[in-house]
């Protein structure tokens, strides 16, 4: 078998943890977004009103708990998942690429999940009652065109930046994730002291959204890039 | 002679640690090599640079004539578990079978399934959970049913009980008969498996001082056992591997075979003497910090 795609199969093994957590994380988070609707139309809100509709857009627990998650596998699917491929014969570029494929293939995965529950929430009129679970502001308001970039980028983003955080580990000990975390602020704070009046001006001609969705992509290139470097010269003991 | 590995003046050294120091070894295809030493004498350092785990700070590491490091072809026929191995999380027996022969085109799931049933391996424990004796048995079956051309086995026996041993021997023996291969094997049980090893290669802080086939190791030592003052006049003009002494007795490990030399002058002195198994060269090798600051004769450790 290719090398590549049996480094990406080693992940896809766990089918459980790849296809099916992510849809219990989701499934929890959608009960307590429910659960806490209902709480705030117990206590007398009124379902459909501007500020429902602008409060419950404001959730963003099913984003931050799914990255949370994204972000755990990205790190395991380097730190603990790298001596094992190397013991089974796998070449360090080889593993790399198996696992930006597998994190396409999860981030495919999930866009197609997340799309298909936001249209089913837009279609029966917010679930029948004017619950917003998936058409809230971090999933792009209910709007697809918005929706797919920001979940196949962002699960992209956390497992790929995991992975980076694994591979320092793998590389350097302990040592690793706490420098490259601290690199990594420091590089985004000189960066935003840098472009914060290019970036005024681009939220005034909104083109914001479009630096954002490159951002990410150039974040992405560079975790996967470091990880070939970081895991090239990596010894496992 | 066609050698499966081969290492060529390899240095390996982590900061201030030199974990293998200038080594030079041919391991010839098909044999079944002990790797002995002590702990840190560069066991499985070396057998990480043979799997292209790693790659020296000097020298040359060839497995059937290429570096391994990065290599794709070379490197799919290389078995190489760790005694350390660490796991993905949440990985299950199923899953490692499952994906083995991705990488292993040689796979045989039957000799797996065998290997499995007979070291009663927990299907629904996650691997990180198994015991010691467990691990090793995973170690086990991913070394033999992958049916690599070049095996190595790192401290396979680790934590297994005498009948798990005793089916290892078994198995491999047989398995190596039907599918014949290179294996490297390293243990501290030197004497429960001496007898599966066709060549022995012994290591002693990073260094290799012995490296020959098993017959001939066995003849590379002798044990001299009697009266302090005897067994002194036997060594005088020989080099002492190992010595200690209990009362007026003392035991000594002499460099060298039992010939017909040796036989008549213990005769003359009064003291016994046999050939060295493979366990007492490795201790007497092994004791080597007691004898580097003495006289090599005579010494009492």
């Amino acid at each position: 078998m290719n090398g590549v795609r049996a480094a990406a199969r080693l992940h896809f093994t766990k089918k459980e943890m790849t296809f099916a957590v992510p849809l219990y994380i989701t499934g929890v988070a959608a009960v307590i977004t429910v659960l806490i609707s209902l709480m705030f139309w117990r206590a007398g809100s009124s379902i459909g009103s501007p500020e429902w509709i602008s409060g419950s857009r404001s959730n963003a627990s099913i984003a931050s708990w799914l990255g949370g998650f994204l972000t755990y596998m990205g790190v395991q699917s380097v730190a603990t998942t790298f001596p094992f491929a190397l013991t089974l014969g796998s070449t360090r570029r080889a593993f790399v690429g198996g696992t930006l494929l597998w994190a396409v293939g999860t981030a495919a995965y999930l866009t197609m999940v997340l799309t298909a529950l936001t249209l089913l929430e837009l279609a029966t009129g917010h679930w029948f009652v004017g619950f917003h679970v998936f058409d809230v502001s971090t999933l792009g308001s209910g709007d697809v065109t918005r929706l797919v970039p920001i979940v196949f980028l962002g699960s992209l983003f956390c497992l790929t930046v995991g992975g980076l955080f694994g591979a320092s580990w793998t590389r350097f000990g302990p040592r690793g994730p706490a420098v490259l975390g601290a690199g990594l602020v420091i590089l985004t704070l000189v960066g935003l002291v840098l472009t914060l009046p290019s970036l005024t001006t681009a939220l005034a001609s909104s083109q914001l959204w479009w630096l954002v969705v490159v951002a990410v992509a150039v974040v992405i290139a560079f975790a996967a890039t470091a990880t070939v470097h970081l895991l090239r010269s990596a010894t496992v003991r | 002679m066609n050698h499966a590995i081969e290492l060529r003046s390899v240095t390996r050294t982590f900061r201030d640690t030199r974990a293998l120091d200038d080594v030079g070894l041919s391991i010839p295809t098909g044999a079944i090599c002990g790797l002995l030493g002590r702990n840190g004498a560069g066991k499985t350092t070396m057998m990480s640079l043979v799997a292209g785990h790693d790659r020296p700070s000097r020298g040359e590491v060839l497995v059937h004539g290429e570096e391994p490091f990065e290599n794709a072809s070379v490197l799919s026929g290389i078995s190489f578990v760790r005694d350390n191995q660490r796991y993905p999380d949440d990985y299950y027996l199923q899953h490692v079978l499952r994906i083995a022969p991705s990488f292993a085109p040689r796979w045989d799931a039957d000799l797996a399934a065998e290997l499995v049933a007979r070291f009663r391996l927990p299907e629904g424990t996650p691997v990180k959970k198994y015991s010691r004796g467990q691990l090793s048995g995973v170690a086990i079956v991913l070394g033999l049913a992958s049916r690599a051309p070049v095996t190595l086995l790192d401290e396979p026996y680790l934590g297994l009980d005498a009948s798990a041993r005793t089916l290892f021997h078994e198995i491999l023996v047989r398995d190596v008969g039907e599918a014949p291969r290179t294996v490297l094997l390293s243990t501290h049980l030197i004497d429960e498996s001496e007898s599966l090893f066709s060549h022995v290669v012994l290591m002693d802080r990073g260094r290799i001082v012995v490296q020959t086939d098993a017959d001939e190791a066995r003849q590379l030592a002798t044990c001299v056992t009697g009266l302090a003052d005897a067994v002194e006049a036997f060594c005088r003009g020989r080099e002492v591997l190992r010595a200690h002494a209990v009362a007026g007795l003392r035991a000594v490990t002499v460099a060298g075979p039992v010939d017909d030399d040796a036989r008549s002058l213990a005769a003359d002195l009064n003291v016994r003497i046999k050939g060295a198994s493979l366990q007492e060269l490795a201790i007497a090798h092994g004791s080597g910090d007691a004898l580097e600051n003495s006289p090599k004769e005579g010494v009492s450790a």
